[in-house]
Parts: C-alpha cells; sequence; structure tokens
C-alpha cells in the first residue's frame, strides 16, 4: 500500500467526554499512524483512561468521532472494534487456563479447532511462556500474567492494542525489563500500540510517538527526543523528565532574556518572540553547568548558592538558590564530576552558567514572577520526578 | 485458663450435637415413650412410609422449597447484577427495597400476603406458598450474590466483550463458572430457609398443601410420635449427604488446583 494513501489506524476528531457537568476530555483531535508505538502520557486524572475507554467502545463520547483505519465506528459496539485492549488488572480468566485464556477470542469467533491451536502456540511462544500453558493464571508470577495478557491481546491479530499502564503492577528492574520486551514484541507482531501510562520514563523508552495529556486536553504530540528537547509548554517540560523554569521578559531588541532580579540571560529567543513580553525559560539541569565563585568573578554567569545536593548513582543533583530566592537544579553525571565542583561547600556562592541553545522560550502562560514560590517548587518537583 | 477455654468448647459442642444424636438414637427406639430406651427397632422407620399425610407434606415442602429457590436464586442474581455492575438510578433504595424483608418481622408480611392474596382472588395453595416463600429467600439469595459480584474484577466481563464475546457469552464462559459457588450457596440457603419456614406458611399454605414443618407443629397437640426422630434422623442425613457433595467438589477443585 502506499504510505500516502494508507489511513491512520485510529483517527479522533473532536472527541470529547462529559460526565455530568465535569468535563473530563476536552474536544481533541488526534491521528495514531499505522504500527506505531504510539503513548498516550498524563498525570493521573488528565482524562487519559477515559480517552482509551472511548477508543475500545467502553464509554460513549459526549461529542466528536472515532475512526479506525479510516472507517467510522461511532455505531459499533466495542465487542466488534477490531482492536484489543490490555488491562491494568490484566484480567485473566482465573478459571482458565493459560492457553484457554488466550484462546478465548479465536473460540467465540468460531475460529477452526486446528488454527486456534497453531495461533495460541505461536502467540505463547511470542511472549515465551510456551511451557506454561496448562497453568492457571494464580500459578504465575505477575511479569508472567503481563505476558499472558499480552498473547490474549494479540492472538486475535487485532489493528490495534490499548495498553493501560500495564507496567504498574510490577517492581522496578522487572519493568525495565518489560519496556524493551514490550517494544520487541511489537516491532514482532507489527500492531499499533496505544501505550497509556503517567510514568514518563516508560514513554520515553519505548514510544514512537507521546501526545501528552493534562486536564483533558492533549498538549503535544511528537517523538520521544522532541518532547524532551522541545516542549511546546511549562506543563510538557516539567513533567517530562526535571526542568527549571525561570520567569522573564523578552528584551528590547527581541533577542535575550531578562529575569527580573538576575538580569540578562543566556537564551535562543524564537523570531516571533514580541520585546518586552514575558516568557518562561525551561532549561534541563544536566544542561546547566556550575563552578565555585572565585575571588575574581566573571561576567557571564549567574550568581547562585548551593543550597543541598543528593547523590542518585549515576549522578550528583546540586540544589542552588538565586538571589531571586528561586531554587535550580543542576545534575552532574558522577563519573564526570570535577574535584573542584565536589570540593565546593554547601552554602557556598558559585556561579551558573548555559548555552544559549540550553535555554528554551515558552509562553509565559500564568503571570508569575521569577521569585513566586510556584517557580521554585515547580523546579522542586522536576528535580524529584 | 487454657483448660478452662478448651472445656467450654468441648461443652458447646456436646450442647450444639445432643438433640441431634438423641433424635437418631430414640428413631430406633422401639418404645412407644421417649424417657424409656427398650430396644432397637426399624418399626418407626416403616411407619413413617405407611403415612402418607406425613409423606405428602415432605412432598409439598419439597416442591416448594425447590421452586421458590430457584426463583429467588435467578432473580437475586440479575437484582445483584443490576445493583452491583450497571449504574442504575436509585440503587440505594432498591437495595434497602430487596432487603426490607429481612427485618420485616415474618408475622406481619405473613398477614399481609394473606391479605394481598384473598384480595386478588388466589386460592392459598403451592402458588401462594411459593410466592410468600420468595419474599423471604429473595433478599438472603441477592445479599449472598451482591457479595459474590462486588468481590469480582469488573474488568473481567470487560475483557470477554473486549474479546468479542457477546452479554450471553461472557455470563456463560466467565461469569457463571466464576460465581457458580456462590449461586449455589444463594440456592442451598433459600431452600433451607424455605423448607423449615413456618410463619409464611402458617398464612399462605391451603387445604392439602400443609408443609411438613406445619404438619410436624401440628401434631404437637397429639403428641410427639417416634416416628418424626425417623424423619428427623433422615433429613440429618440428607442434609450431611449435600455437604459431602458439595463440600467433596470444593475439595477436588481446591486440591486439582495446581497441576504440573
Amino acid at each position: 500500500m502506499n504510505e500516502t494513501t494508507e489511513p491512520p489506524a485510529v483517527k479522533l476528531t473532536g472527541l470529547t467526554k462529559s460526565f455530568g457537568a465535569n468535563r473530563v476530555v476536552q474536544p481533541l483531535d488526534l491521528e495514531i499512524r499505522q504500527g506505531e508505538f504510539f503513548s498516550i502520557l498524563g498525570p493521573s486524572g488528565c482524562g487519559k483512561t477515559t480517552l482509551m475507554r472511548m477508543i475500545t467502545g467502553f464509554e460513549t463520547p459526549t461529542g466528536g468521532s472515532v475512526e479506525l483505519d479510516g472507517k467510522n465506528v461511532d455505531a459499533v459496539s466495542t465487542k466488534s472494534r477490531d482492536l484489543n485492549m490490555l488491562f491494568q488488572s490484566y484480567a485473566l480468566f482465573p478459571h482458565l487456563s493459560v492457553y484457554e485464556n488466550v484462546a478465548f477470542e479465536l473460540r467465540v469467533r468460531r475460529t477452526a479447532k486446528r488454527e486456534i491451536d497453531t495461533r495460541v502456540r505461536e502467540a505463547l511462544e511470542l511472549v515465551r511462556l510456551g511451557a506454561f500453558a496448562e497453568r492457571k493464571p494464580a500459578e504465575l508470577s505477575g511479569g508472567q500474567r503481563q505476558r499472558v495478557a499480552l498473547a490474549r491481546a494479540v492472538v486475535g491479530r487485532p489493528a490495534v492494542v490499548l495498553l493501560d499502564e500495564p507496567l504498574g503492577a510490577l517492581d522496578q528492574k522487572l519493568r525495565k525489563e518489560m519496556q524493551f520486551e514490550l517494544k520487541r514484541m511489537q516491532r514482532e507482531v507489527g500492531i499499533t500500540f496505544i501505550y497509556v501510562t503517567h510514568d514518563q520514563e516508560e514513554a520515553l523508552t519505548m514510544s514512537d510517538r507521546i501526545a501528552v495529556m493534562s486536564e483533558g486536553r492533549v498538549l503535544q504530540v511528537a517523538s520521544p527526543t522532541e518532547i524532551y528537547d522541545e516542549p511546546a509548554s511549562r506543563f510538557v517540560a516539567t513533567f517530562i523528565g526535571s526542568c527549571n523554569i525561570l520567569d522573564g521578559v523578552v528584551d528590547a531588541e527581541g533577542r535575550g532574556v531578562v529575569v527580573p532580579g538576575v538580569g540578562a540571560v543566556p537564551a535562543l529567543v524564537p523570531a516571533t518572540a514580541v520585546p518586552g513580553s514575558g516568557v518562561a525559560l525551561a532549561i534541563r539541569p544536566e544542561r546547566v553547568s556550575m563552578r565555585a565563585l572565585g575571588a575574581a568573578a566573571p561576567a557571564d554567569g549567574v550568581r547562585a548558592t548551593l543550597v543541598e545536593r543528593a547523590f542518585l548513582g549515576d549522578e550528583w543533583t546540586f540544589h542552588v538558590r538565586l538571589e531571586t530566592g528561586a531554587v535550580m537544579t543542576v545534575s552532574v553525571p558522577s563519573g564526570e564530576i570535577a574535584a573542584e565542583l565536589g570540593a565546593i561547600a554547601d552554602g557556598a556562592d558559585v556561579l551558573l552558567s548555559w548555552s544559549a541553545a540550553a535555554a528554551r522560550v515558552l509562553p509565559a502562560e500564568a503571570a508569575v514572577t521569577a521569585a513566586s514560590p510556584a517557580s521554585a517548587t515547580s523546579a522542586l518537583k522536576g528535580a524529584a520526578a | 485458663m487454657e483448660r478452662l477455654n478448651s472445656w467450654i468448647a468441648r461443652l458447646v459442642f456436646v450442647f450444639l450435637y445432643l438433640p441431634i444424636a438423641a433424635l437418631i438414637v430414640y428413631s430406633f427406639n422401639s418404645s412407644e415413650v421417649s424417657y424409656r430406651f427398650d430396644g432397637f427397632t426399624f418399626r418407626w422407620y416403616a411407619e413413617l412410609f405407611r403415612d402418607q399425610m406425613l409423606l405428602e407434606s415432605l412432598r409439598t415442602s419439597a416442591l416448594v422449597g425447590v421452586i421458590a429457590a430457584v426463583l429467588a436464586t435467578v432473580i437475586g442474581f440479575l437484582s445483584a447484577f443490576a445493583l452491583v455492575r450497571l449504574r442504575v438510578k436509585g440503587r440505594a433504595f432498591f437495595v434497602g427495597a430487596i432487603l426490607i424483608p429481612l427485618i420485616v418481622p415474618e408475622i406481619v408480611l405473613g398477614v399481609s400476603l394473606l391479605t394481598v392474596f384473598s384480595s386478588a382472588g388466589l386460592p392459598t395453595g403451592i402458588v401462594t406458598l411459593v410466592l410468600g416463600h420468595v419474599v423471604i429467600t429473595l433478599p438472603l439469595a441477592t445479599l449472598v450474590l451482591m457479595g459474590a459480584m462486588s468481590s469480582l474484577d469488573p474488568s473481567l466481563s470487560e475483557a470477554a466483550t473486549d474479546l468479542g464475546a457477546s452479554p450471553w457469552v461472557t455470563f456463560r464462559r466467565v461469569l457463571f463458572p466464576l460465581l457458580r459457588p456462590s449461586i449455589l450457596a444463594a440456592f442451598l440457603l433459600s431452600f433451607t430457609t424455605s423448607f423449615s419456614n413456618i410463619v409464611i406458611s402458617t398464612f399462605t399454605a391451603g387445604v392439602g398443601t400443609t408443609t411438613l414443618p406445619l404438619r410436624i407443629y401440628s401434631t404437637l397437640r397429639t403428641g410427639l410420635t417416634p416416628e418424626l426422630n425417623a424423619l428427623g434422623t433422615l433429613l440429618v442425613v440428607a442434609t450431611l449427604g449435600v455437604i459431602l457433595l458439595v463440600g467433596v467438589a470444593q475439595m477436588r477443585r481446591i486440591l486439582a488446583g495446581p497441576r504440573p
């Protein structure tokens, strides 16, 4: 099939959902491509689960429409939609063996017996559980149950599989392994995956593209690197990874940014910026460099005081307080930490610097000043995430 | 202290089972009077099976019990499903309405049932007995099934729907197998409640449809006959039989659980 004429796997147009007076999903448009690993990422309560349930048909939208593979499915019930879901609780049938769980859909759809056997065995091989066919779900570990649920979701070869925070119940180590496993399996079966999660690391690791949601709106749809390096809004910048936010004003020439109480700071100002308008600067902690403030202080840097430090294994995190009172986070890979940096005592004055390219200029959104507690807490929150 | 406890426990067991043991022993007593044990006999069992009136009552009770229990279980299942799974408006009201017969004195229910039946021109008989018994067994069946259903993960039926199952297939392949023990429990509880009921039956039984408890109660006037001991013994044996059957099936399932 020609790439350009291929209809999107899922197309949402003006899709919205209200429960009573409470609008959970604001009208939104979204296109998910065939064969894509697409993540919907957002904090709990952002509407991502409701959005997913509208795609499956479990929830009826208040407005808008859902298209699967170019066909409108608004009038099609869940059981006839060509998609399967992997539930957060796995929802394996406890009275059936692993084999029968996986075979369920094929039996319901009256597939020929021989074909059922071949396809169930194939699906179990895909998730590497061939030897466990006769077990009951209760006799499996959490990770194995998850694989059975995945095998059950793909055995009928649906066009789309939706995964609802499937790794939430697993421990940290297993979760990391499963992230790569899921990606591998998705590539093997070539089915479009829609992965719903609140975990930004999962989304970054596995996705081809990510939609970031907040308060019922899709804020940005882009690849993981784009989402991380070029966040479109303050929310995206602080929700994905940790990020320092400084509120400032575009200078009179429209070429730099002035942070009140700090002065001019390096920033890459887009040509469209209006001189004198308020903006938010987003700077990743790993792109800030820090050194001790010597007796002869160079002018090119932002003065701050080192408040505290934490060792996280792979990196050191420093919290520094600007003269305005705002707190910024600086992180340095632990392998590269210079003796000079290690020698700086807590409470000592430091000098921060970053390249213009590292400071992304974002719309100011809510008008807050650099010294406001909001920006300090968001910087701290980002560091904690 | 521990010895005292264990003695109390033993006494409780004696207190619980002494009447049943006495019932069984005296059912084989050849004496006409119950305070003297004269020797072993099967005479009362023979007389029991010749007592057409008593057997007729047993049949009535069994029939009413089975029909009422089936109705209560089916209606109870549907009510429980609606109340637990569907977003029913006025859910709290319906739960209360279904459970109210549990707290209304049976004598009041009996009187009001009789009033309704006579004003509707419905003659007392099997039908009125069944209807009366459904009123008191339905709350029990609903409660048992509501408990079982709310402990079931709601995404199980969603998963079945997602995998292409119609509501009926979802019920047959997923919900029913998982709820089978509770459905059985609801049925048995309803049956025994109906089978042993006296108050409602007093008001709803008609001529020729006297239930077993009513018949036994009426013989009190002429004095209990040893024949009743024989009947009681047979009922105890039947009950134990059901418990064993259900219990063995459960045990087998538990033992068969971890297959290699």
